[in-house]
Parts: structure tokens; sequence; C-alpha cells
């Protein structure tokens, strides 16, 4: 009988030595849900798969004004929770040494599907879209090797990433992807107009007219589910005598580009105010007034805005309250979304939505 | 790596850039003449290499991997690889970054965007930059600059660049191939570039073309 224990021992000593040495790293992946009948993201997960470790060091990075040239101005200074991450009640953000930026800050949410960044469409990779912000003299005017360094001097930040990543390595690779890994996650799909889609709400009257408008008149660009198609198009705004922002024509030097914007998002339109590039649109009725009074001229004005869209004052305020709907209150107030450490100083611990579908 | 034929033992190769002006090596903050007849003095020069392909008769050999050269920094200039060839008597390389690096997101080593050869606002690598000063230029300090970079159609500023010279035998120890860089050809070339009508290309589009059509041919192989 002897001999069987000492097989046996021999064979436990084995099996741990065989699981010890395939064991995984400690990280912990997150899955990343596409919600029921949204199309297929464009982000490549296989290159940068999620983690809980990378999510957080992204979330750090996001809400860290290191990564500004000094100090104040982190990636959430202009993209605010409460807004949907875009400025709150700011046509154009504010940068370092008290300058304006050239645009307004677009709302963060749905990041996944969006396959070109900026309202020109400049960037052309969610892990990209970082470095301008964080390199533009107006907005956070630091060198990416001076982020990197002060990264690399930062106890704290290297135990992250060896977290993440698996060593110390700190590049500007790996910060982006990191940052990616945060904002990816910034999923919007909880408002009121969500919940109606999936049978689990209903409309009020308002609500209920109000889409039908809107899928009469503002669903060739603001498509769902995202409302947006990502397009480009000069909706006759008359180019800012200040600014002279042609748009997507700086990307692609054709003149048939010229005061094309990304369309943009409607999700959280009540959060992301002031509208359209530039800002220049403080209220949601201004947006529309100037569609029902517009009759743009110029070459590459859209052909479905080239008169205007015409809205009746009744029209508007269905439109009004269909697009409130569109408020994603779950996604602002989510606290994996805010800044680190905010769980702990939360009175009751919430559902995290990434675990529940 | 793809080899027809028997396979060697592995020798060291070196690729030496060397960068001149004319016939003159290159130094920072000396005064040249361009094709234009300006005077003009240069502060950085800058080029990316990769895609490198070595070829005798019989064999071909491509190489991974990306370099920035770099006047300010001698070590940027060689390039060590591991061949299997006995022989070399051409070689081949991209000048740039292919398309496929420009469009997936941020890269490592020479292509980390902290080397200050990228566009943030309009993703993109700057292949190559020539930058320094001329008192025809319309600029503040009269700063010329050139930042050349596009990817897309229309706009590609990559150039194959093919090189051939007598075969370097690896029998005996001679292993080192010297190429040369003239920036003077920036100026002259298929295209007239004067500094004082373009002192500065920040973009893609056609300036940067017109350049790289001139940087195509600045590179050849150094007589021993």
């Amino acid at each position: 009988m002897k001999w069987i224990s000492t097989i046996l021992f021999v064979a436990l000593i084995l099996l741990v030595a065989i699981s010890w040495h395939d064991r995984k790293p400690a990280v912990h992946s997150i899955s990343f849900t596409v919600p029921k009948g949204w199309p297929q993201p464009v982000y490549d997960f296989k290159s940068n798969p999620i983690t809980e470790e990378g999510f957080q060091l992204g979330r750090k990075l996001f809400y860290d004004g290191r990564l500004s040239k000094d100090g104040n101005f982190a990636c959430a200074s202009c993209h605010q929770q409460f807004a949907a991450f875009a400025t709150y009640d700011h046509e154009l953000s504010h940068g370092n040494n008290n300058s304006f930026t050239r645009r307004n800050a677009p709302a963060l949410f749905n990041l996944a599907w969006q396959p070109e960044f900026m309202w020109d469409g400049g960037i052309n990779h969610l892990d990209a879209q970082p470095l301008a912000p964080i390199t533009d003299t107006n907005e956070m005017a630091e060198t990416i090797g001076n982020v990197i360094s002060k990264l690399k001097a930062d106890t704290g930040y290297r135990r992250m990433f060896k977290a993440a990543f698996g060593d110390e390595t700190i590049n500007t690779q790996r910060m982006t992807k990191a940052i990616s890994q945060f904002v990816v996650m910034l999923v919007s799909n909880n408002s009121k107009y969500d919940r109606v889609k999936r049978g689990e709400d209903s409309f009020n009257l308002p609500q209920r007219l109000g889409y039908q408008i809107f899928q009469k008149k503002c669903i060739g660009c603001h498509t769902e589910p995202l409302f947006t198609d990502y397009s480009y198009r000069n909706i006759g705004l008359p180019e800012d005598d200040f600014l002279h922002d042609k748009g997507r024509m700086k990307i692609t030097s054709k003149s048939s580009d010229s005061l094309k914007f990304k369309v943009p998002s409607l999700r959280n339109v009540a959060l992301s105010f002031p509208y359209s590039h530039d800002g220049r649109f403080y209220t949601l009725l201004d947006v529309m007034e100037f569609y029902r009074h517009s009759n743009p001229a110029g070459a590459s004005v859209d052909s479905s805005v080239k008169h205007g869209i015409p809205l009746s004052n009744f029209e508007i305020g269905q439109l009004t309250a269909f697009m409130k709907s569109l408020t994603d209150s779950a996604f602002i107030n989510n606290p994996r979304f805010a800044p680190p450490g905010f769980e702990t100083r939360m009175p009751a611990a919430q559902p995290d939505i990434h675990k529940s579908n | 790596m793809v080899l027809s034929g028997a396979t060697f033992a592995q020798h060291s190769i070196s690729i030496k850039f060397e960068n001149y002006a004319g016939t003159e090596l290159l130094h920072v903050q000396q005064t040249y003449i361009n094709g234009a007849g300006e005077q003009f003095t240069v502060r950085n020069f800058r080029y990316y290499i990769s895609n490198i392909v070595l070829k005798n008769k019989l064999q071909s050999e491509t190489h991974e991997g990306y370099f920035l050269i770099d006047q300010s920094d001698d070590a940027s200039k060689e390039i060590i690889l591991q061949t299997n060839l006995d022989s070399v008597s051409a070689i081949q390389f991209l000048l740039g970054v292919d398309s496929l690096r420009n469009v997936t997101g941020v890269q490592t080593g020479a292509l980390d965007p902290a080397m200050d050869m990228y566009w943030t606002w309009n993703t993109g690598y700057v292949m190559a930059k020539l930058e320094g000063s001329s008192t025809g230029a319309n600029t503040p300090r009269h700063i010329f600059s050139y930042h050349v970079g596009g990817y897309k159609e229309g706009e590609q500023t990559t150039r194959n660049i093919k090189l051939s010279f007598n075969t370097v035998d690896f029998v005996r120890p001679k292993k080192i191939i010297y190429i040369s860089a003239d920036i003077l050809k920036w100026f002259d070339g298929k295209n007239k570039i004067s500094i004082a009508a373009t002192p500065l290309c920040h973009e893609p589009g056609k300036l940067a073309v017109m350049l790289a059509d001139n940087y195509a041919a600045m590179f050849s192989m150094q007589k021993e």
C-alpha cells in the first residue's frame, strides 16, 4: 500500500506543478456586451482585450490632470460625466493658459461603434484619439514624452501598468490602450427610449408623437440605434468669421468637403448642450429654429437640408419631448465611470451594468 | 524570412546611412545652397526606413522592423541585421511607414508617437522631416519646415527605394553597406522646390507628395 500513497503523492506534486505553471496572470477580463439589435462594434477588441485592471488604469488616466502641461486639464475636465462626457454649458471648452478650444467638446459614449474621431474625422483609431487633446496647445498642451515620464515616475502607475499589461513597461501604446479600455466601456443604452424598445417602459403621448416626427424628419442622419450615421455633412451653418473652420475639408483637402462636420449622436442630447461643432446653439429650440428657417446656399450643403427642415411649433414641442427620452440617467450616474475611488464614497452599492446583461 | 536554395550560416550585416548635402557630409548649422540658389542651414533631418529586403542574384530576404534615422543621433544611422544570404548585391526598402501602421492605433519602439514623427490631429506618420532656416523664408526666424507624410490614396508619401551595388561578399569580412542620403535632392529633383515659395509643409497633400517624389531619389550607394 505504501507505493500507492507514494504514487498519489507524486501525482499531487505534479498536478500542483502543472497548475502553477499554467496559472493565468491575475487579470480579470471584462466582456463587452453588444446591446440587442445594435450593430457589431468597429473597435478591435482582439488587439486590446478589456480587463478590469486595464479599465481601472484607463479610468485613472482619464481623470488625471498630470496628462496636461500644468496639471489642471484632465480628459475629464472637458468630458464631464454629468454632461454625458461633454463640457456642460460651454460652447467651446477651456484649455491651457486661458485658451478656448476651437470646437465644442463632443459627448463620449458608444465609442466602440465610432469609426473616426473629431468633428472632422481626422483621427482614424480610438487609441490614437487622446494624443490630439494631450498635445494641442489650447487643450492639455503637454508633450507625449513628458506625459510618459510623469507616469514612469509614479509608483502607483507602475503598479497599475504591471497589473494591466504584465510588466511595468510604460509607453504611449499602453497608455492609450488603457484609456481606450475605459472609454470604450462608456456604453449608453439605458435611456427611456431604450427601455421602451426593450418593452420595459412606454412613451407618454408627446414622446410617442415626437418619435413619429423624428422618424419622418431626422432619422436620415441621426440613424437608430446610435442616433448618428457617422457621416460628414454640411447642414448650412454659416462659417464663423473668427474660427474659419472648414471641417472635413481640413482632412481631405477636397472642396466638396468644405464646412462638413460629423453628424453627432442625439443620445443624451438634453445634457450635451450647447450644440453644433462650435457650440453656437445653446438650446434644442435654437437648433430646431435654425433648421426651420434655414435656406442655405453653398455647393456642399447636404441635399436633405437644402431648404431647411419644416417644423411647426407643435412638432418642435413633441420632438423635444422625444429627445429628452434619450437621456440615460443610469449612464451619467454609473459610479464605475466616476473618478477613481468614487464607489467607496457612494452611500450604497450600485449594480454593475457590465455584469447585468 | 523566405529563402530559396540552401541556407547559410547567419551573418551580421550593417547598413550605415550617411547624410550629405551634395558631396559634403551634412552638418547642422552649416550653410548650403539648394537648386533654387537659396542659402540654408539644417537643424533637424529624420526619416523612417522599413520593410528592408536584401537580395542577391538568386535569393531575397525580407526583414521586419522600423527604423528612425536621425541626423542628431549617430547610433540611429546604423541598422544591424542578421542575414542568411552569403552575398548581397541589392537592397530595397521603404522610406516611410506603410499604411497598415498608420491605421491600426498606437505603435511602439521607433513608431511610438512620442518620437515626434506623428500627426495627432490627422492620424498618420511624418515619413521624413527636414527643418532649418533660410533668409528667403517669410516665416518666424526664417524657419523652413518640411514634415512630409500622408498614407491615403493620392497623398502617398512612402517611397520604395531600390539600390544595387557590387556584391558584398561575406566570405571576406566586408559586412557594411553604406547608403548616402542627399538633402539637396529634396529641392531639386522631379519637382523644383524653393524655400521662399513654400517654406512650410505640415499636412498631407500636394506639396508633401512633391517633396516625396524628390526625396525618392536622395539615396545612393556609396563607393568605397
